[in-house]
């Protein structure tokens, strides 16, 4: 019996399997439909098995049917830029700070940096980039260059749009810089930084420079953002099979929204 | 109504339970109910009700649990950012545990016979006193029941519960139990509320939002996420179901993250030891470096020596929980 359980159990992960790569490749098939009720009959007849809505973001950004197409490239880029910013504008709100997390045993840096870059584009002044081997981390130039790279593709001046790329070190200044920033973060970042705090704290304690009574949410929270301030992420958006933070920023997260490029709830999709 | 509803699963359901469980099942889920508020006022009933249909279906859900040989559940009850919502609706949240915990002592016998351990975290002096004996009450109950638990989050908020390990490892510093190089990532999880238990492996919120609203966030780093998109009161056995399928999806690769995360933390502790060691030498040393030899069984007598310390901390701790408890339970009740 436990036999058969097994085999049924093998199966149903099988089928799901089928039907995640069957929506995927649809959904590349469907990017040159213009029908959004084609593509609601279609997730409608598959499995609850959702993509994210940021896909149609980017699309949009993407295949904009090019208004102020002109043979002169300076003007189509000055178009396309003032577009996008104000896709960006037309948007309600928007988040200070994003975080791309990235879940994929064998990250793209080309795909990562174009995210980064449409970001900016948009008008999102702080992007961080997370991976919990910590791969962006040690090969952070490898990154940079990626990221100048698609700004020079993309038509976006370097000069206008400098980014401030962070790596290591502290970042002791003011957040609200005008410069767009990109900070690479890696699980040193989350629990560990969070320890030293602790330690810090404690040490003052052995010396008594402090009593353990003093100790509060809002002084935990001045200490870690002392060395390194990052902002709290508004949005995630998790690239890569796995459902999980992985180690990300635990103290930052607590009102962070997620969305996953697989799973995320079908009224997402709908939208 | 009771927190332990008996019954078996139907036939489809069962057959579904067994399928699932030839997989990898995970030992302890944690819920955010959310969705009760949005579920009263689209059936056009009293928020207080869809509270109270929220209680039902945490009852349920723990049946089904039972079931699935799930032994652990972890559930967010009331935030501390909930004491922000009207006086009415928090009265009414506080009327409303108070009269579940009190059921819950009158089916003690009941709790005993399926050994159901209660435990509550959070920050509980925010709570009104007689709640709060009622609480202590409970847990010492059934503080000696190991079939299966619940933990109930209650005036918790993740940020506040870090905050609290803190506290207690400086407490510790302050009593000369420890020392302030003691601590460390796995200290500070044996200070959390949760300590008696081991972190989720499955944290599935409902009704749609895509937020950990400060819920376990440092326990959950290495969880799977699931977002569904029902409202809890409307919860079934197949959503769960759908959530513990994902579960098994995402679990070798969790699994391999949670694994190189412990490698790297036995890493840094390797090393801060030796640092410790190594600054302990230069001090006491007569002057010549020291061979490896002599470094080598420094480094294993610090090690002892530090985690003797941390489990003598660790028992002062928890007998000074299990008395925050034992006192408030010797407190006569308000009628």
């Amino acid at each position: 019996m436990a036999l058969l359980y097994g085999l049924l159990w093998r199966l149903l992960l099988l089928l799901v399997h089928v039907n995640t790569a069957l929506v995927s490749w649809l959904r590349v098939r469907l990017r040159s439909w213009k029908g959004r009720l084609w593509e609601r009959a279609v997730a409608a007849l598959l499995l609850p098995v959702a993509l994210a809505g940021f896909p149609d973001q980017h699309k949009k950004l993407n295949h904009n049917p090019d208004a102020t197409a002109n043979p002169v490239t300076g003007n189509r880029d000055d178009g396309r830029r003032a577009r996008w910013l104000s896709d960006g504008k037309a948007l309600e709100k928007l988040p200070v700070h994003v975080g791309l997390l990235v879940a994929e045993e064998e990250p793209s840096y080309s795909d990562v940096a174009n995210l980064v870059v449409w970001c900016m584009a948009v008008g999102i002044s702080y992007v961080s980039v997370y991976d919990n081997h910590g791969i962006f981390r040690k090969n952070n130039s490898r990154l940079l260059e990626e990221i100048l790279r698609q700004q020079n593709l993309l038509g976006v001046d370097g000069s206008k749009y400098s980014i401030e790329f962070l790596s290591n070190g502290s970042d002791k200044h003011n957040v609200v810089s005008c410069r767009p920033t990109v900070k690479v973060l890696s699980p040193e970042d989350g629990k560990q930084s969070i320890v030293q705090a602790a330690q810090q704290i404690c040490r003052s304690v052995e010396n008594k420079e402090r009593s353990s009574k003093d100790i509060s949410v809002s002084m935990l929270d001045v200490l870690l953002r002392e060395s390194k301030n990052i902002p709290d992420p508004d949005l995630v958006l998790k690239f890569g099979p796995v459902n999980s933070t992985l180690g990300f920023l635990p103290w930052h997260i607590r009102l962070t929204e997620f969305i996953e490029r697989w799973y995320c709830p079908t009224s997402l999709w709908f939208r | 109504m009771s927190w332990i509803k008996e019954g078996d699963l139907n036939l489809l359901e069962k057959i579904s339970a067994n399928v699932l469980k030839a997989g990898p099942m995970p030992k302890h889920v944690a819920f955010i109910m959310d969705g009760n508020r949005r579920f009263a006022r689209k059936k056009n009933m009293e928020r207080q009700e869809g509270h109270m249909q929220g209680f039902n279906k945490l009852a349920e859900t723990l049946r089904w649990c039972k079931h699935l040989n799930i032994p652990e559940v972890t559930v967010y009850a009331f935030s501390i950012e909930n004491f922000k919502r009207t006086k009415e609706e928090v009265d009414g949240l506080m009327e409303l545990a108070k009269q579940k915990f009190e059921r819950l002592l009158e089916e003690r016998d009941n709790l005993e016979k399926h050994g159901v351990c209660i435990r509550v975290l959070g920050d509980l002096n925010m709570l009104p006193l007689d709640l709060q004996e009622l609480i202590a009450k409970a847990v010492v109950t059934t503080r000696a029941h190991n079939k299966c638990f619940l933990n109930v989050c209650f005036a918790y908020t993740s940020r506040y519960e870090i905050t609290n390990a803190v506290r207690e490892m400086a407490w510790g510093v302050e009593q000369g139990l420890i020392k302030a190089s003691d601590v460390s990532e796995s200290l500070l999880s044996e200070c959390l509320y949760s300590n008696n238990s081991p972190n989720p492996d499955l944290l599935i919120r409902t009704s749609g939002e895509v937020r950990l609203s400060d819920f376990l966030l440092w326990q959950t780093s290495h969880s799977c996420l699931v977002f569904q998109s029902v409202l809890w009161p409307e919860y079934s056995f197949w959503n769960l179901c759908e959530a513990i399928l994902q579960y098994q999806l995402n679990h070798k690769s969790i699994q391999k993250a949670r694994e190189l995360h412990q490698e790297h933390q036995a890493l840094q502790q390797l090393e801060a030891d030796r640092a410790c060691v190594a600054e302990h030498l230069q001090h006491h040393g007569n002057g010549k470096p020291a061979d490896a030899q002599r470094r080598q069984e420094a480094l294993l007598h610090y090690t002892a020596c530090r985690e003797d310390r941390v489990q003598d901390f660790l028992e002062a701790l928890k007998h000074k929980r299990n008395s925050f408890f034992s006192d408030l339970c010797s407190k006569p009740v308000l009628a």
